[in-house]
C-alpha cells in the first residue's frame, strides 16, 4: 500500500460512514423493541424483533399498499418499454416528415417539472373521470418519463449497426416484424434500463399518488409512509419498519443491478 | 419533401400513437392548460373560469409569502449545490485515486440515490428529533448546547431538510463526475506528476479544468432539482415552522390543491415553470457546447 494514499482512505471511510449511517441506524431501529431505545441509536438490536414490521404490514395496512405499488409500479415499466421503444424506433429509423420537429416537442416535455403540472392534471383526469383510479396515476407516470425513454432507446438505437435492420427488410418482414423479432431483442440492455429506472421512479413518486389515490385501499407505500410517520413520529421502530418495507424492495433491486441504476440515473439527473 | 419521405409515414403513425397520445394528453395539453388557468380566478370545481388578467401575477409579486418561498428555494439549492457539486466532485476524485474497495465506497454513496423522497424524510425526521441520533451524538461527544430539535428550529430546519435532500442525491453527482474523470487523458496527470504536482495541484490544474463542462451541467441539474423539491419537505415540516422550509412547490400545492385558490396556484406553477425552462435551455446549449 503506498502510504501517499492514507488521507484518501480516511476521508473515503469517514463520509461512506455518514452516508450509509442513515440507513444503517433504520434498520437497527426497525427491529427495536420499545425498550431497547433507551440504548444509544447506534447500538445493534439484541435480541431482534420484528414485531414492527408485523403492525406496519397487518394494523398500518402496509400489505394492502405494498399490493397497490406493485401493480402500478409493473404496469408502468412494462408499457413504458413497449411505448418508449415503438416511439423510439420510428424516430431513430423511419422516414416521415415532421420527425425533427416531434423531436423539439419531445424536448419540451423533458423540462416539465411534475410539481408545476399537477394543477391542470388534475382536472385533466378529473374530466376524464380518472381521479381516484390507478389508470390515472399510471397515465400520468407515463406521459411524464416517455420523453427521457424515447431519447435514451433512440441513442441506443442510433449506435446499432444499420445492417441489422436493412438485412430483416430484405427478408421481407414488415415495420412491425422488424420491430418485433429484430430491433426489440437488439435493444434489450437499453429495455432493462427502461424497466428498472421506470419501476424505480414510480414506486418512488409521492405527489402524483397523492393526488389521484386519495381512497385508502387504493393508497401505494409512498402515501401510506407519508401518513403513517406522520401519525408516528414518537414511534421511531414503526417508522422505520415502514420506511423500510418501501425501501427494501428497491435496495434489492438496486443490489442485482447496480450498472444499469447507476448508467439510467446518470443520463436520468436530468428528469 | 423527396417522394421516400412518406414511404414509412404509415408505420410512423402505428409506432408513436401511444407515445404522443399519452404526451399530449397528459403533458402538453395540461401545460397549456396551466398558462390559461393562471388568467383566472378560478377554484377548481366550479363551471364559470372567471378571467381576471395579469391579476394573479401582480398579487403573485406582492405576496411576501411567495417571495418568501422564492427565497426558501434560492437558499435550498444554494445549500444542495455547496454539498452536491463541490464535496461531490472532490470525493469522486478522491475514489478515482488507485485504492481497494472502491465498489464498496460507491455502493455507500450511491444507495441513497434510490431512496424515495419519503423514505429520506422519515429517515432523516427522526435522525433531527430532539432525541433522535444527532442529538444523542452530540451530547455524547460533550455538545450537548448544540442538541435542539432541528426541524422546529426557524433558522435551521432548511438547512437540516436541504443536507438530507443532499444526502439523497449526492450518489447520483458523483457517479456523474467519476465517469467524467475516468475521461480525462491520464497521460495529463502523468505528466504533471513528473512535475512534481501534488494530489491538491493536480485535482486544481487538471481534474478541475477539464471538467468544466460537467460541472456546470451538474450545476444546473441540481439547480432544476432543488426547484422541484417537494416530498422531502411535505413528509416533515410542510413548510413550517411558520414558514420557515416554504418551497416554490409547496407554497403552489397549498395554495392550489388545499385552499382551492387554482389561478393563483397556477400562477405560481407558471412561475416556477420558466424558471426551469429557463435553466434547461441553459443546459441544452451547455451540452451542445461539450459535444
Amino acid at each position: 500500500m503506498r502510504w501517499g494514499l492514507v488521507p484518501v482512505y480516511i476521508v473515503l471511510f469517514v463520509t461512506s460512514v455518514l452516508m450509509a449511517a442513515p440507513l444503517v441506524l433504520t434498520v437497527f431501529s426497525s427491529l427495536k423493541s420499545p425498550d431497547q431505545f433507551l440504548r444509544a441509536p447506534w447500538i445493534p438490536p439484541s435480541p431482534p424483533v420484528f414485531d414492527n414490521f408485523v403492525s406496519a404490514w397487518y394494523k398500518g395496512r402496509f400489505n394492502v399498499y405494498f399490493k397497490n405499488s406493485v401493480i402500478i409500479s409493473t404496469i408502468d415499466a412494462s408499457l413504458m418499454a413497449l411505448i418508449a421503444t415503438m416511439a423510439a424506433y420510428a424516430l431513430a429509423f423511419l422516414r416521415f416528415p415532421g420527425n425533427r420537429a416531434l423531436l423539439v416537442i419531445l424536448i419540451l416535455g423533458l423540462m416539465a417539472p411534475v410539481t408545476a403540472l399537477i394543477l391542470p392534471l388534475y382536472t385533466v383526469m378529473n374530466s376524464f373521470g380518472l381521479v381516484n383510479t390507478r389508470l390515472a396515476v399510471i397515465a400520468a407516470d407515463l406521459a411524464l418519463a416517455l420523453p427521457f425513454f424515447i431519447f435514451i432507446v433512440r441513442a441506443y438505437f442510433l449506435n446499432l449497426p444499420a445492417e441489422l435492420r436493412d438485412a430483416a427488410k430484405v427478408d421481407g418482414a414488415n415495420e412491425f416484424q422488424v420491430f418485433w423479432n429484430v430491433m426489440f431483442p437488439l435493444a434489450k440492455p437499453i429495455v432493462v434500463v427502461v424497466v428498472l429506472l421506470e419501476f424505480l421512479w414510480s414506486w418512488n413518486d409521492l405527489l402524483l399518488r397523492l393526488v389521484f389515490l386519495t381512497k385508502d385501499p387504493l393508497r401505494t407505500l409512498t402515501v401510506g409512509l407519508l401518513f403513517f410517520q406522520g401519525l408516528h413520529t414518537h414511534d421511531p421502530g414503526g417508522s422505520a419498519a415502514a420506511a423500510l418495507i418501501l425501501a427494501g424492495p428497491v435496495i434489492i433491486l438496486f443490489l442485482l443491478f447496480q450498472r444499469q441504476f447507476i448508467q439510467g440515473l446518470t443520463q436520468g439527473a436530468f428528469k | 419533401m423527396k417522394k421516400s419521405s412518406l414511404r414509412d409515414l404509415g408505420s410512423a403513425c402505428f409506432f408513436l400513437a401511444p407515445a404522443f397520445f399519452l404526451y399530449i394528453t397528459f403533458v402538453i395539453y395540461p401545460t397549456l392548460d396551466l398558462f390559461r388557468f393562471s388568467f383566472t380566478s378560478w377554484d377548481g370545481v366550479s363551471p364559470v373560469k372567471q378571467w381576471v388578467g395579469i391579476r394573479n401575477y401582480q398579487e403573485l409579486f406582492s405576496d411576501r409569502i411567495f417571495w418568501q418561498a422564492f427565497r426558501n428555494t434560492l437558499l435550498w439549492a444554494g445549500i444542495v449545490l455547496l454539498l452536491n457539486v463541490f464535496v461531490a466532485l472532490v470525493l469522486a476524485a478522491l475514489i478515482a485515486e488507485p485504492i481497494r474497495g472502491r465498489v464498496g465506497f460507491q455502493l455507500a454513496y450511491f444507495l441513497p440515490a434510490v431512496q424515495a423522497g419519503v423514505v429520506t424524510a422519515t429517515i432523516w425526521r427522526w435522525m433531527y428529533q430532539p432525541n433522535g441520533v444527532i442529538n444523542v451524538f452530540l451530547r455524547t461527544i460533550g455538545l450537548g448546547r448544540f442538541a435542539r430539535g432541528w426541524l422546529g428550529d426557524f433558522t435551521l430546519a432548511l438547512p437540516a431538510l436541504a443536507v438530507a435532500s443532499s444526502w439523497m442525491s449526492m450518489g447520483v453527482n458523483i457517479a456523474i463526475f467519476l465517469g467524467g474523470i475516468q475521461n480525462i487523458d491520464p497521460t495529463l496527470y502523468e505528466a504533471a506528476k513528473i512535475d512534481g504536482a501534488n494530489r491538491f495541484q493536480l485535482f486544481r490544474y487538471i481534474t478541475v479544468p477539464s471538467l468544466y463542462h460537467t460541472i456546470v451541467i451538474v450545476l444546473i441539474l441540481s439547480t432544476i432539482g432543488a426547484f422541484k423539491t417537494f416530498d422531502i419537505v411535505w413528509a416533515t415540516t410542510q413548510g413550517g415552522p411558520v414558514r420557515a422550509t416554504e418551497l416554490l412547490a409547496t407554497y403552489t400545492y397549498k395554495k392550489g390543491m388545499l385552499e382551492a385558490r387554482y389561478g393563483y396556484g397556477s400562477s405560481i406553477a407558471v412561475f416556477l415553470m420558466l424558471l426551469i425552462v429557463l435553466l434547461s435551455a441553459f443546459y441544452f446549449f451547455q451540452q451542445k457546447r461539450e459535444a
